[in-house]
């Protein structure tokens, strides 16, 4: 197949769109398609990109962005610069690691957008200083474990392993209602 | 302790034998990653703020009372890179702290279950490592030894972005659990790569453990979870204690499946795997990881049985390039290492038979 732009070169990248239910298949070369796909993703190379070069790719400036739109984004980039350590979005971007924990309250606004595509959210959920880490759902996951093998057990005529697993879930059971905490 | 004792050549104690699902799960490892709020991170910090840093977090350890572990603080830059080397080889610290070279430091607990590293990506990786699968005790370790050190030490923390990290892709809980299984038969039924992208859907990542690019050397495979944000630490040691059950049963069934399928053709490729690595004069480390790796799936089937466990487990480490140069006493081109580690594989097997035949545990004919 023939590229549908150029007319030219061997179509190599399929682009569907879908607008208002409607699927539309557009079939380009790779040089076409690089101008005209929003995120100039590299389609064959894409799973060996380093986790830098995917951030910059999402969220860098397209290579074919000309001179006047490079003009007007940079100064507020660098206006942006992290006080603490003077690192930029657009460093932070090429190197994808950030440069102090200040960082994080300066590009605070624009990080949910990286973050959203290499995690599985965008607020963090889990322990807090000074905060006990919420064990019962492992526990009760312990639990309910131990139970399938006490029933296996008894099945099988294992008397002994029956009461080792009995044991464990008595102990198991104690923890949960301490609150996760394990005391003796 | 001094170096000398971490370096010996012995597995350590997170190798040992015990732990449950051992045919399966060699180990279980949780690493933590913190900063100290106030320092840029190791990244673009300066000098004076790397040994500000590596003197707060050792002044730290110096007042913590933890009765059971005795810690020992190491600078890299005092250690010749064979030792450094070693460490790696045994996963007490990266290969990116043994190629730092100022203020960078480990703290090790004696029994090498907790290794800290100062100044490596992060201000402070925090790692516990257990035989067998231990996901919820070892994690248990190391939240432990993290609820002391926040104590202790200004912990950087956002409340919408959680523990903060270097790398955006540590940050919230700095939670990375891992478990080292050994999969010969999902392996030999070609498995591998659709499980691979399977986990990949689940967030989860398939490494080699011995370092990159050896995804499949010796059917070892590190099993760990990519995301950090958004999930809790309890959902994601459950996620993968859920993905590592499921592991372990089928690679229980594709063994049954091989050893009735091709019990013979099975038992030969064991058996001869166990002569190379007793007679063998010329080992690479690559022949050295397969013929183990065989080995480990016969005392498993039932198929070897007078050889431990725990030798085995030794032999794992041991083959690696940095022990056996220690071993040597001397830095080695590749062609002399694959001497001396044919060399030390034999009289690890002999010592470990001899061992066990004075015990008298077991008394089958070689």
């Amino acid at each position: 197949m023939i590229c549908e732009h150029c007319k030219q070169r061997k179509a190599t990248v399929t682009v569907t769109q879908i607008i208002n239910g409607h699927k539309s298949e557009k079939h380009y070369c790779e040089v076409c398609a690089a101008q005209f796909h929003p995120f100039n993703l590299d389609f064959h190379k894409e799973e060996q990109i380093p986790i830098h070069q995917l951030l910059s790719n999402w969220f860098g400036m397209p290579i074919w962005k000309n001179e006047t739109q490079e003009r007007a984004v940079q100064p507020s980039i660098q206006t942006n610069a992290c006080p603490a350590c003077g690192f930029t979005f657009r460093k932070f971007l090429n190197e994808g690691k950030l440069g102090c924990p200040q960082c994080y309250e300066t590009f605070g606004e624009k990080l949910p957008q990286v973050l959203a595509k290499i995690q599985a959210g965008t607020k963090h959920t889990g322990k807090r200083p000074g905060q006990k880490v919420d064990n019962n759902r492992i526990i009760k996951k312990q639990i309910e474990h131990a139970r399938e093998q006490l029933q296996l057990a008894i099945q099988d005529e294992r008397f002994e392993d029956a009461a080792k697993f009995r044991d464990e879930i008595k102990a198991l059971e104690r923890k949960l209602e301490m609150g996760g905490v394990d005391t003796p | 302790m001094n170096l000398e004792y971490f370096l010996k050549a012995e597995a350590p104690s997170w190798m040992g034998v015990d732990g449950e699902e051992n045919d399966i799960v060699i180990s279980t490892r949780i690493r933590l990653a913190r900063n100290l709020d106030g320092f840029r991170f190791p990244l673009i910090f300066t000098d004076e703020e790397a040994k500000t840093v590596d003197q707060m977090v050792t002044q730290a350890f110096s007042q913590l009372n933890n009765g059971n572990h005795h810690f020992s603080h190491f600078t890299i830059q005092e250690m010749p890179v064979l030792q450094r080397q070693v460490l790696v080889e045994k996963h007490l610290i990266s290969p990116m702290l043994a190629n730092r070279e100022k203020f960078a430091s480990v703290i090790i607990s004696k029994d090498e279950a907790i290794s800290v590293m100062v100044n490596e990506e992060d201000h402070l990786r925090i790692q516990c490592l257990s035989p067998g699968l231990q996901l919820i005790e070892t994690y248990e370790m190391a939240n432990k030894l993290d609820c002391q050190l926040e104590k202790l030490l200004p912990i950087a923390f956002n409340n919408q972005f959680g523990y903060l990290t270097s790398c955006p892709t540590n940050v919230g809980t700095g939670l990375r659990a891992s478990v080292m299984m050994h999969l010969p038969g999902l392996s030999m039924m070609k498995q591998m790569k659709v499980l691979t992208q399977m986990l990949a859907r689940f967030g989860m990542v398939v490494r080699g453990i011995y370092g990159e690019g050896s995804e499949n050397l010796g059917n070892m495979y590190q099993i760990s979870n990519q995301v950090t944000l958004g999930k809790a630490e309890d959902e994601i040691i459950d996620d993968l204690q859920t993905v590592v059950m499921q592991i372990i049963e089928q690679e229980r069934n594709a063994r049954q499946t091989l050893l009735k399928q091709s019990q013979v053709a099975l038992e030969d490729r064991i058996h001869r795997a166990f002569g190379t690595l007793k007679h063998a004069r010329i080992m690479t480390s690559e022949e050295a990881a397969t013929c183990l790796s065989n080995v480990r799936l016969g005392i498993d089937l039932g198929i070897i049985k007078n050889v431990s466990k725990h030798v085995l487990n030794e032999c794992t480490i041991l083959i690696q390039p940095g022990f056996v140069q220690q071993y040597a006493g001397t830095t080695l081109e590749p062609g002399e290492r694959d001497v001396f580690r044919a060399k030390l594989i034999r009289e690890k097997l002999n010592d470990g038979n001899s061992k066990l035949k004075e015990k008298g545990e077991e008394k089958h004919d070689v």
